[in-house]
This record gives C-alpha cells, sequence and structure tokens, in this order.
C-alpha cells in the first residue's frame, strides 16, 4: 500500500501544482459537485474532458496512476452491478438475465462514471496538492468560523496522513512475520483479524506517542506560521472555467 | 562555561521504577560526551529531562544556571534531541515540510521559515531531497532529515539517542561526519550509544551509567578499562582509544 502513488503527492511543475491552494480547493469541489450531478451523455463527455485535461495538465505520471487505479475497477464493477439488477423496469431485450433491467443499466451506468469521475479528481488533487498545504488551505477557510480551532484540525488533517501510510506497513509486516509462523493453519478467521489488529493497535499507539513527544520537543503549538497564499490570474480563469463547466451541465440538464 | 547542569536529578515513574537516581552531570560548552550503559540503564530517560520532555521526581535540570522549566520553550530549541527512532520522528509529508514544522511551531514568518529549511537542507546534504516522501528516505537519509529537523530550531546542544542503530556502514559514517562538523561548529554534542568503537576517538569525556546512576565519568582513555563491567562491551580487547573511529 505505501508503494502505489496514487493519491500520493507528487512534485512537478504544472499549472495545477502552482494554482493557489484555496482556489483548487474550491475548484475541485465544484466540479465534483458537477460530477455528482452529471446523468446525460452530454454532461458526461464536457466532464471526461475536462478531467482528462487536467490530468494531462498535471503532468503526472497518468499511464502509471490508470493502471494503480484497476484497483477501483471491482468497485467501480460492483456499483454496476448492483445497479443494474437492483433497479425495477423493463427487462432488456438481448440478454434475457433475471433482474437486470434497462433502468437498473443506465443507473448502473450514470454512478459508476460519477465514481470514476470523482477518483480521477481526487487523484489530481492528491498529486499535485501537498497535503500539509490542504490543511492550510482548510484552516484558511475555517478561521472567520468560530469555535474551531483551525490549527489544531490542520495538525489531525496533517497527522492522519502521516500516520495512515506507516499503519499500512506496519500491517504489511506483522503479518509477514505471523505467516512465517504459519499463522495460515489457523482456519478461524476471527482469531486471525485478532492476532492481527491487537499488535497493531498497540504499535498504533506508541507509534502516536513518539509522534507526540517528537512534536513537543520541536516545540508544537497552535500558535504556527500562517500560510500566505496569493491567487494569480491564471487561478481565478481556472476558477471561472469550473464556475462555466458547471453552469453548462446544469444547463444541458 | 557550564552550558548544561543536573542536579541530584531523580525519576520515579509511576509504576515504580526508580529510572535515574541522584543525577548530578554537568556540560560544558563545546563539550563532545559519550553516555553508555546497558540497555534499561536509564540513558533514555535522562537525556529525556535535558528539554524538558520528561519532569523530575526530584531535582532540577539548569540551562545555562537558569532551571528549564523557567521557559520551556527556550529549553527545547537550545537543545535538540533526535531520537532513537527516526521514523516516529518525521513529522511532514515531504522533506521540506518537515523541517519546517519547527521553525513553523515558533511562529516564524513564511519567509523565515523558506531561508531556514533552505540552509537547514544544504547544511545536511538532503537539498535534492526537499520534494520526496521522508519515509521513502533510505536509513542515513532518514536519521539526516530527524538531525535537520532539530538543526532548524538553532539549537546549541544536539543530543543523539543512540544515532547509529539499524545504519550500514556508509550510513553510520554519514552520520557520524555529520556530528563531527556539528561539534567543530561549536554545538555542544552528547552522544547516547553503547557503539563506542565507532565514535570514543572524537570523545572528551565517557559516562557510563548503571541502574540509573552514573557509574563513571571521565576522559575515555581512563574509564574505557572499566565499561565491561556494567554491560557495555569493550571495544577488541585493549585497543587504543584514538582508532576507536569509523571515519578513516
Ligand atoms: N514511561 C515509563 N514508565 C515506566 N518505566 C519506564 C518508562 N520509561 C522507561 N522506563 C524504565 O526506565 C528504565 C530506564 O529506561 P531507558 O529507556 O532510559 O533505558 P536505556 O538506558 O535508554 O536503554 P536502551 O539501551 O534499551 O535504550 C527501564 O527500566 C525502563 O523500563
Ligand atoms: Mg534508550
Amino acid at each position: 500500500m505505501d508503494q502505489l502513488n496514487v493519491f500520493h503527492y507528487m512534485h512537478k511543475d504544472s499549472v495545477i501544482h502552482r494554482m493557489d491552494c484555496r482556489i483548487k480547493l474550491g475548484c475541485m469541489v465544484l466540479l465534483s459537485v458537477t460530477a455528482s450531478f452529471a446523468s446525460t451523455w452530454a454532461d458526461f463527455g464536457i466532464l471526461a474532458g475536462v478531467f482528462a485535461a487536467a490530468l494531462l495538465g498535471s503532468k503526472l505520471p497518468v499511464a502509471a496512476l490508470l493502471r494503480e487505479l484497476r484497483f477501483f475497477a471491482f468497485l467501480i464493477l460492483l456499483v454496476f452491478l448492483v445497479h443494474s439488477f437492483s433497479v425495477p423496469g423493463q427487462p432488456v431485450q438481448s440478454v434475457p438475465l433475471p433482474g437486470l433491467t434497462v433502468e437498473g443499466v443506465t443507473s448502473g451506468l450514470t454512478f459508476a462514471g460519477k465514481l470514476l469521475l470523482i477518483i480521477i479528481l481526487c487523484v489530481v488533487l492528491a498529486g499535485t496538492t501537498p497535503l500539509s498545504l490542504l490543511g492550510k488551505a482548510v484552516e484558511w477557510f475555517l478561521r472567520p468560523v468560530p469555535f474551531i480551532p483551525e490549527a489544531r484540525v490542520a495538525t489531525m488533517i496533517n497527522l492522519v496522513f502521516v500516520l495512515i501510510p506507516l499503519i499500512f506497513s506496519q500491517a504489511g509486516e506483522i503479518l509477514n512475520a505471523q505467516k512465517a509462523r504459519c499463522v495460515e493453519r489457523r482456519k478461524n478467521p476471527v482469531k486471525r483479524i485478532i492476532f492481527l489488529a491487537f499488535p497493531l493497535l498497540f504499535q498504533t499507539f506508541k507509534k502516536a506517542d513518539d509522534l507526540a513527544l517528537a512534536m513537543e520537543a520541536r516545540c508544537y503549538s497552535e500558535k504556527r506560521t500562517k500560510a500566505v497564499f496569493k491567487a494569480t490570474p491564471v487561478d481565478w480563469g481556472i476558477l471561472i472555467f469550473s464556475a462555466a463547466v458547471f453552469l453548462a451541465v446544469f444547463f444541458v440538464t | 562555561m557550564i552550558i548544561l547542569e543536573t542536579r541530584h536529578l531523580t525519576k520515579i515513574f509511576p509504576d515504580g521504577t526508580e529510572a535515574v537516581k541522584d543525577i548530578n552531570l554537568s556540560f560544558r560548552e563545546g563539550e563532545f560526551a559519550v553516555i553508555a550503559g546497558a540497555n534499561g540503564s536509564g540513558k533514555t530517560v535522562l537525556v529525556r529531562h535535558f528539554n524538558g520532555l520528561l519532569m523530575p521526581t526530584r531535582g532540577e535540570v539548569l540551562l545555562e544556571g537558569e532551571p528549564i522549566t523557567k521557559n520551556l520553550v527556550r529549553a527545547r530549541t537550545q537543545v535538540g534531541i533526535i531520537f532513537q527512532d527516526s521514523d516516529s520522528q518525521i513529522v511532514g509529508q515531504t522533506v521540506a515540510e518537515d523541517v519546517a514544522f519547527g521553525p513553523e511551531n515558533l511562529g516564524l514568518s513564511p519567509e523565515e521559515v523558506a531561508a531556514t529549511v533552505k540552509e537547514t537542507l544544504e547544511s545536511v546534504g538532503l537539498s535534492h531531497l526537499a520534494n520526496r516522501r521522508p519515509h521513502l528516505l533510505s536509513g542515513g537519509q532518514k536519521r539526516r532529515l530527524a538531525v535537520a529537523g532539530v538543526l532548524a530550531m538553532k539549537p546549541r546542544i544536539i543530543v543523539f539517542d543512540e544515532p547509529f542503530t539499524g545504519l550500514d556502514y556508509p550510513g553510520v559514517v554519514q552520520v557520524l561526519n555529520q556530528v563531527l562538523s556539528l561539534h567543530r561548529k561549536g554545538h555542544t554534542i552528547i552522544m547516547v550509544t553503547h557503539e563506542l568503537e565507532k565514535v570514543l576517538a572524537h570523545a572528551d569525556r565517557l559516562i557510563v551509567m548503571h541502574g540509573g546512576e552514573v557509574a563513571e565519568d571521565g576522559p575515555p582513555g581512563e574509564v574505557l578499562g572499566r565499561v565491561g563491567r556494567y554491560g557495555v562491551r569493550q571495544p577488541y580487547g585493549n585497543r587504543p582509544v584514538e582508532t576507536m573511529t569509523w571515519i578513516s
């Protein structure tokens, strides 16, 4: 899991990497809302074009990312199948399978399409934005909201993403160590989960403890240096373009 | 000049473990001290008192004559500790971000933070990896990153807790060279290690801990002959101290 590149920041010099993080976040929200409302072929055509442009414009290694996205193919297929067989309606003439309906297939396709679009959006966002910057952008949006300690929220977002890869590699190591001691001969899956979960939990808490200590040693405080964001005309242009896509999709539907 | 001093430092953990007992040590500015001792002899617990990460049950720690409790932030910037496990010290998603963490905590301006990060990464030779994910670095590089994270706070005293564990030969040499260059620049170095043969030639002083107490304290040449009693391996019989380094 920690070897995967998908959803990891990759440093490149592209328009999307250089974007003001607040505006990028705004565009992403706008576009994902748009994607979740998409329904006609035209909508999907427009969005697919825009997203492909974003993916190419981000200079991320598209081929490698697409290969890694195959892990999501199963999920997307599942969504499609569940819809195809669960939505009531006209049976499909050419494929006489019980439960398969025209409405189901259409709805399955739309949902699978939306899912795919949103995953691509996440890949672009994660690949072009260091998460700490994302945290800082969220912090910026939270600044005017009273009673929310925005610095703490930003740190929490940051730490979650530092800890997750560690936890995965830890789980892999524990599992390997147990395989070396023939855990596979245990037939009871519950037992095996317990064997994995306890050391993992224990080590994760220890890691979190160590991390807290290391942060304290480096004077962690919530009065930290605040990020300074600067939006360029290009950023505004991209935001306006995203808004236009949003309106176009709503207009077409 | 005495820069760091402990007086009757005693730490008893809530479970009753008396980890360090009545420690009286003082470190001169610019000194290079090595602390050795068997597993569980209290080395880590001792050094974590130096910047107030642990608070003593009895006794006190003085930084330039002032109790560190008076100004903890000052103690933490002046005394940098590099922990044994580099992985759990990493708080940033890129190398540069990780180094920026400390200066950002001190509330420096973004320009100052950027300048400090650049300068620090150059000094540890990690500039070319500034945008990498820290967890993908090699062991030696990770340790250098941990050092960079501490150096960015501009400390005067640098404490290394077992800096050689898990490093291969080039890794050890890299870290050792870095320690020596910091020492030459005037930093006070306190190094916890039991791998004496890798570093003792460069040290001014060898302190041996045993059961939470200071058992020996003196010039390496004098103390070395007696370390065997305290569970520390004396390297290769009666080799002279000057040969105990991995830098040729
Ligand atoms: N949080 C704690 N609670 C209770 N006992 C502790 C705690 N931390 C350390 N100890 C105990 O204090 C003693 C000294 O531990 P310390 O970690 O300082 O040893 P060390 O000399 O660094 O050993 P090592 O070479 O293994 O790193 C040990 O007996 C340990 O079990
Ligand atoms: Mg220790």
